[in-house]
């Protein structure tokens, strides 16, 4: 199979945009309330979702014709689920500071059901190399809404943007101190879960109307 | 339709694969993970004693002021200095062997870190709390390992929770507030430390205990009043040491 052709242009554009797993579907959405605070955090999420989404896309991908139907939720669980385990492991070794940031969300990738959700619906019944570029798809997908609700509610919540570095976080850019002297206020609100669900809700609604995406219809 | 005896199989070499990937990994990296874990417990202990924080960047660093600045020994709840391995004490049940980490700057006493740990709703939080060399007012608390709700009791860690404990405003006559921190003795010198108060501190002139008080955290009283109580237990046992210090300037 040629690597991109239109088919699989398509299976990795696809989650991206006109079937986004966050704003269309509406998976993942504990997590992207939960770690879109900061960018950093954000930032190191994707990139976690994408490698555990991509690996066990493709392991069970790879074993598909083997597993006997009436343990597939297990087989799948068990594979997410370890692939998660390392991650966390890995995240405690070398990003101590993020990983005691992430807390328990990292542990909770196991139940976010874009991961269980792809499983299912693509990697058992397509080849490992379809497997991955949908992993891949659904991962940026899934990262492009969270680093998007993140800049904001980070932006406006603390007035501060933050990149991800070997401690507690690299600030790339905050709000100057004149600004708040001449009246400026952080957003508090944006800190808390509610802020969250209102730039998701923002977020969705731009997504869609740009999608061209109408449920009325 | 496959063989029962097939699924069987099936599971348990997935199983054995999947648990032998997820022991190398383990092992292959606890070593890093333990020098992190004792980094972080070394950085909450000079954070409690009010470092500053461009000390605290990397492992390296941290251990070196630690080796610098610190003098650690432990003491019984009679104030005697006893021999011990201070990484080895159960913090948790900590009731022969005391850990004390004392700030030195030239033979002097700067500040007092203990440690302290005590169950909050779903788990053990740990932490130290440091006190200036009067051994009453509060230098600063961290808290590094809990299981408490992230947003709700997990907040115990947070920079405005535990900089309650050394701010108490107080109102001058010409209208400015100005920050002093909690303190844990009442007049007579007695140990009373300090409690979370659910719903926030009555800062009115009537109420004499607000320099004992801090505000509680919404959603999480049973958390905050863990802490109360393991706060006023874990300084207890350290009475007579702080007395000590207190009058006689060592222990």
């Amino acid at each position: 199979m040629e690597l991109f052709n239109s088919e699989s242009k398509k299976i990795i554009s696809d989650p991206i945009n006109v079937n986004n797993p966050i704003s269309l579907q509406v998976l993942g959405i504990c997590s992207a309330l939960a770690v879109t605070i900061r960018l950093d955090q954000a930032i190191i999420m994707t990139l976690a979702v994408i490698f555990v989404l991509c690996s066990s896309n493709v392991i069970l991908s790879l074993i598909r014709d083997y597993i006997p139907a009436r343990v597939r939720i297990v087989i799948m669980l068990s594979v997410i689920a370890s692939l998660v385990s390392v991650v966390d492991e890995l995240l405690k070794a070398y990003l101590y500071d993020m990983s005691k940031q992430l807390s328990v969300f990292v542990g909770l990738i196991i139940t976010n059901c874009i991961i269980m959700g792809r499983a299912e619906a693509f990697a058992l019944k397509n080849s490992p190399s379809k497997a991955f570029l949908d992993g891949l798809g659904n991962g940026f997908g899934y990262g492009l809404i969270i680093i998007i609700v993140s800049f904001f509610r980070e932006l406006f919540g603390a007035g501060t943007i933050t990149l991800p570095d070997g401690g507690a976080g690299y600030v790339l850019w905050s709000i100057p101190e004149s600004w708040y002297a001449a009246g400026y206020e952080n957003i508090g609100l944006l800190v808390l879960s509610p802020g969250a669900f209102i730039i998701l809700g923002l977020v969705i609604w731009a997504q869609r109307e740009m999608a061209g995406i109408d449920e009325e219809a | 339709m496959y063989s029962n005896n097939y699924t069987l199989g099936f599971v348990f070499i997935v199983t054995l694969v999947l648990g032998t990937m997820l022991s190398f990994t383990k092992d292959s990296v606890k070593s890093l993970q333990d020098q992190n874990l004792k980094a972080d417990v070394q950085k909450t202990i000079l954070r409690s004693l009010n470092f500053e924080e461009n000390l605290l960047e990397s492992n390296e660093s941290i251990e070196q002021t630690f080796k610098n600045y610190i003098d650690a020994k432990c003491v019984n709840v009679e104030g005697e200095i006893v021999e011990c391995n201070i990484e080895e004490v159960d913090i948790e049940k900590n009731e022969e062997t005391l850990p004390i980490y004392i700030r030195m700057n030239n033979e002097k006493i700067e500040g007092i870190a203990l440690p302290i740990a005590g169950k909050g709703l779903w788990s053990t939080i740990f932490g130290y709390i440091a006190l200036n060399p009067d051994t009453d007012s509060v230098l600063g608390i961290q808290f590094y390992k809990h299981g408490e709700t992230p947003g709700l009791g997990g907040e115990v860690e947070k920079k405005w929770f535990t900089d309650n404990f050394v701010n108490h405003p107080i109102k001058e006559s010409n209208g400015e507030i100005t920050y002093v921190p909690k303190k844990i003795r009442n007049e007579n010198g007695k140990i009373i430390s300090i409690s979370v108060i659910k719903g926030g501190v009555d800062y009115s002139k009537s109420n004499k205990s607000a320099i004992h008080q801090v505000d509680g955290i919404s959603g999480a009283t049973v958390t905050a009043d863990g802490v109360s109580d393991f706060l006023l237990e874990d300084l207890l046992r350290y009475e007579k040491t702080l007395d000590k210090i207190r009058d006689y300037g060592t222990i």
